[in-house]
């Protein structure tokens, strides 16, 4: 016996199916929000941001994260403000001066500061913080890194405090200014490593206070109401405009991209660039991006290795790509070529001379190659020598971005062979560096001050040593510009050291800086204020939501 | 003196536990091995690389963490805080690893049994409803079950946000405290699952309708339904049941991929970035935790398998069917 109707389910899940594609359609255009009126700030109400990575641990003194010096930067306030241009003003600390030739900082501290418990701020909380920072059982992975020749820390007085180096010492007020070198109340100091990475026991004197954390999922922040002490161009005076705000961890591009575009966060961090377009199409949504300070990505030829010994050898692949169209048709707009290893957002160290100075010259580097005895071709195009094909190692950590997968096709054109050797494990791609068995590293590094050319270029920043030199650059002169940068007294003087530096690295074609990365957040409109610092992370404290959207 | 069949009871349970012991050991060891015999230097791994730290620190955290000592003392170590439910301390969180998971357990076994009882309960009824006469159900609900098996679940579980949350806003995108936030997680997870338990169902099912046990009750005139889930069903659980060991894999590695596409908490969330970090002390904690569930759920599956099938009790006979 047949059933009566033995097509009817079928049938009714085709219906159903394109019923759900016209729901699913109907709801996908925009409902284009009205543009809001030049409205007026106010206080109240509270966001919520989606960020692409959560610290592992959240204790800035100890952790190297640079999402940790985020998400832990409204709860803690550091000496020396840095602005979103790269000024550094009073911030805790009132005024300061140096001494004996910029070996001694001393801290004149405002008087009218408390923590988040109620306590008072004054030169021994300032000294707790720094050696807490330069214990050793902090393991400190950065911070204590940034002191550089740190010697110790005197309380002068109630609220004056100095500090001290071996040598001469410029880039510490800029150090001062992140949040690596945050100041937190003493007390929630002796909390304990495991507390203070937890992220349960961050207490500050910022202008919000730590809220609830839930591992995996968000972190919550509320209004300090007490808050008087802001920088003078934080963009706003007094207590933050937000009642509150909390920071969720979307790490798959695809749901925080989902979650900002269907209003269910109101700012999200690093939309991809296939994204930015379709973000800025929507009516309701802005995107705000700042170029990264510090080191931007670029490739650094081991000076030392067989293939790259040979200065032509490195200025051939110095010439070989072609970076204008290659980061063109990657960033699709969301980042530059970089001429130099910094960024020019880099505050008084960029050197512009740079600029159009090595340009893309194939020819020239097939000469050069053909000069070092790279002559001979093989089945698939490559250069050779002795019968050997031209293969430059690049250890990658992870999967190998698109963009060196770009810069590898592109050298194929030239006959290099780019031998991207990925790897997961980070102890054998670190061994690797260790023991310098690569020709070539491509890495970046943000960071807010010019100081970063010494962690690349100083001959004493070896990779076994926990040091960044992957050029394996070794030169006295270099070490000496160096030297006398981190010595100088102003901004200016410390600039031209760099520019030296800069130039003195494209030169022997020890680098090759590749794009100048930019950060890009998603906002809702009905936010404002929301702006980025200098390193490109947004800053909470000034922004503010309009009410009933 | 105690009665034989007591005696053999604990005897039987003795060489369970001492089993369990056995293959959570097994487990551990496994994994300390392959994490060790991975080249390398730990310490750079627990440094990271954007950092700045000089050679005397890195001998402070190698000693900190013991890694200055030799493996097979490392491996002693190792073993002794397992026994005591101790695991060490994270490299990267520098937590306890054991509070780190107690934390982290709770929104997992939320997310997997509701999982579980959903594919359940899903494949039952697909069971009971396609193994009719008619042959149309069958056909459309085979296919679908092995469109659904062979979509991975990390491309479902975008899919299903993209539809019920972004475009219709019907459902969070991730945990907002209510159950709602709930519902997607557990449709990814559910649905592979119960597409494959629903294959093996309806294939024991179709068999048990064809056994004279099934001609019996239509005989005594149970109606076509109850003869279906009353009787046969429970002959077609029992190879379900044996799935068990994958399905409690497909769980664990499963959320994994949900909790990180819906930005929940959890184990699968620090597993993910304790395998990328090599944050050695949480995958060996992870692996020690998955051994011992593997082991509970075995345990509970030979209970269910008394429930399920009469036969097999002690002492009550040959059931009627």
């Amino acid at each position: 016996m047949h059933p009566p109707h033995p097509r009817r389910t079928p049938r009714r899940a085709a219906l159903l199916s394109v019923l759900l594609l016209a729901a699913v359609t109907a709801c996908s255009s925009d409902d284009g929000a009205a543009p809001a009126a030049q409205a007026k700030p106010r206080s109240g109400g509270s966001l919520t941001y989606a960020a692409q990575q959560e610290p592992d641990c959240w204790d800035p003194h100890t952790s190297a994260q640079d999402v940790t010096a985020f998400v832990q930067r409204p709860v803690f306030d550091s000496l020396v403000y840095q602005t979103p241009d790269g000024e550094l003003e009073p911030w805790l600390a009132k005024s300061w001066k140096t001494s004996e030739g910029g070996r001694t900082y001393t801290f004149e501290l405002r008087d009218d500061v408390t923590f988040h418990d109620g306590k008072h701020l004054d030169a021994a909380a300032v000294k707790a913080n720094f050696d807490h920072i330069t214990a050793k059982a902090t393991q400190s992975q950065y911070a204590a890194g940034l002191l550089g020749p740190y010697k110790g820390t005197t309380v002068k007085g109630k609220y004056e405090v100095e500090v001290r180096f071996s040598r001469p010492y410029a880039p510490f007020l800029q150090a001062a200014s992140t949040t690596y070198l945050g100041i937190a109340s003493p007390a929630s100091l002796k909390a304990g490593a495991d507390k203070l990475c937890a992220g349960t026991d961050s207490v500050g004197s910022g202008p919000f206070k730590a809220g609830a954390y839930t591992r995996g999922q968000k972190r919550g922040y509320t209004r300090n109401a007490a808050y008087a002490w802001a920088p003078k161009d934080a963009g706003h005076t007094g207590p933050a405009r937000l009642d509150g705000f909390t920071i969720r961890f979307l790490t798959e591009d695809a749901t925080r991209v989902g979650a900002l575009t269907s209003g269910q966060v109101d700012a999200a961090a690093a939309l991809p660039a296939n994204q930015v377009a379709t973000v800025r199409r929507n009516a309701r949504l802005d995107v705000v991006t700042k170029d990264v300070p510090g080191a931007v990505d670029t490739f650094y030829l081991n000076t030392k290795s067989p293939l790259f010994s040979d200065e032509r050898v490195r200025k051939a692949f110095q010439r070989s790509v072609d970076l204008d169209a290659l980061v063109k048709s990657v960033f699709q707009g969301t980042g530059t070529r970089a001429w130099s290893t910094l960024s020019p957002a880099t505050p008084h160290s960029y050197d512009s001379a740079l600029e159009k100075s090595w340009p893309y010259d194939r020819a020239l580097a097939g000469r050069l190659l053909d000069q070092a005895g790279w002559k001979g071709r093989d089945s698939e195009g490559y250069r050779t020598k002795n019968g050997k094909r031209l293969t430059v190692v690049a250890p990658v950590y992870g999967k190998a971005s698109v963009f060196s997968q770009a810069v590898q096709g592109d050298l194929k054109k030239a006959g290099i062979h780019l031998k991207l050797a990925a790897s997961t494990d980070a102890t054998a791609v670190s061994a690797q560096l260790d023991e310098g068995r690569y020709d070539v590293v491509e890495t970046s590094w943000a960071r807010g001050d010019g100081d970063i050319l010494s962690s690349f270029f100083l001959s004493t920043e070896s990779s076994e040593g926990g040091g960044h030199n992957f050029a394996k650059v070794a030169d006295p002169q270099v070490d000496t510009w160096l030297k006398e940068a981190q010595a100088a007294d102003s901004p200016d003087a410390r600039a031209a050291y760099y520019a030296k530096v800069q130039k003195w690295t494209i030169d022997h074609a020890a680098v090759v800086p590749a794009y100048v990365q930019q950060a890009s957040v998603g906002v809702n409109k009905k936010v404002h204020g929301l702006r980025l610092s200098l390193s490109a992370w947004p800053e909470f404290y000034a922004a503010w939501v309009e009410a009933g959207r | 003196m105690t009665p034989p069949h007591i005696s053999a009871a604990v005897r039987a349970v003795t060489a369970r536990a001492g089993a369990a012991v056995l293959v959570v050991w097994g487990a551990a060891t496994c994994a300390f091995l392959a994490l060790h015999l991975i080249p390398g230097d730990p310490v750079s791994a627990i440094v990271g690389s954007n950092a700045l730290v000089g050679a005397e620190q890195r001998e402070e955290i190698r000693h900190h963490y013991g890694l200055d000592r030799s493996p097979l003392v490392q491996y002693g170590a190792y073993l002794k805080q397992l026994a005591t439910g101790e695991l060490g301390d994270s490299y990267q969180l520098q937590q306890p690893v054991s509070s780190l998971l107690a934390d982290q357990i709770g929104p997992t076994a939320q997310l997997a049994l509701w999982s579980s009882l959903v594919a359940v309960v899903l494949a039952a009824t697909v069971t009971v409803l396609t193994s009719g006469r008619s042959r149309w159900p069958r056909r459309v609900s085979s296919a679908v079950e092995l469109l659904v098996v062979s979509t991975p679940s990390f491309w479902l579980g975008i899919m299903l946000l993209t539809v019920f949350s972004f475009r219709l806003g019907w459902l969070p995108v991730s945990d907002s405290g209510d159950a709602r936030s709930l519902v997607l997680p557990v449709i990814t997870l559910a649905l592979p699952i119960a597409a494959v338990l629903t294959q093996v169902m309806r294939e024991g099912l179709l068999g048990a309708l064809e056994q004279p046990f099934s001609l019996t009750a239509r005989a005594r005139g149970l109606a076509e339904h109850t003869v279906r889930s009353r009787h046969a069903l429970r002959h077609a659980a029992l190879p379900a049941l044996t799935l068990t060991g994958w399905f409690t894999g497909t769980l664990l590695g499963g959320a994994v991929v949900v909790e990180n596409v819906f930005a929940r908490s959890g184990i699968g969330r620090i597993t993910l970035q304790a395998v990328s970090d090599r944050d050695l002390p949480v995958v060996q904690g992870v692996v020690a935790l998955s051994a011992v569930v593997f082991v509970l759920v075995g345990a509970v599956v030979e209970l269910l398998y008394v429930v399920v099938d009469p036969r097999l009790r002690k002492g009550t006979g040959v059931a009627a069917a």
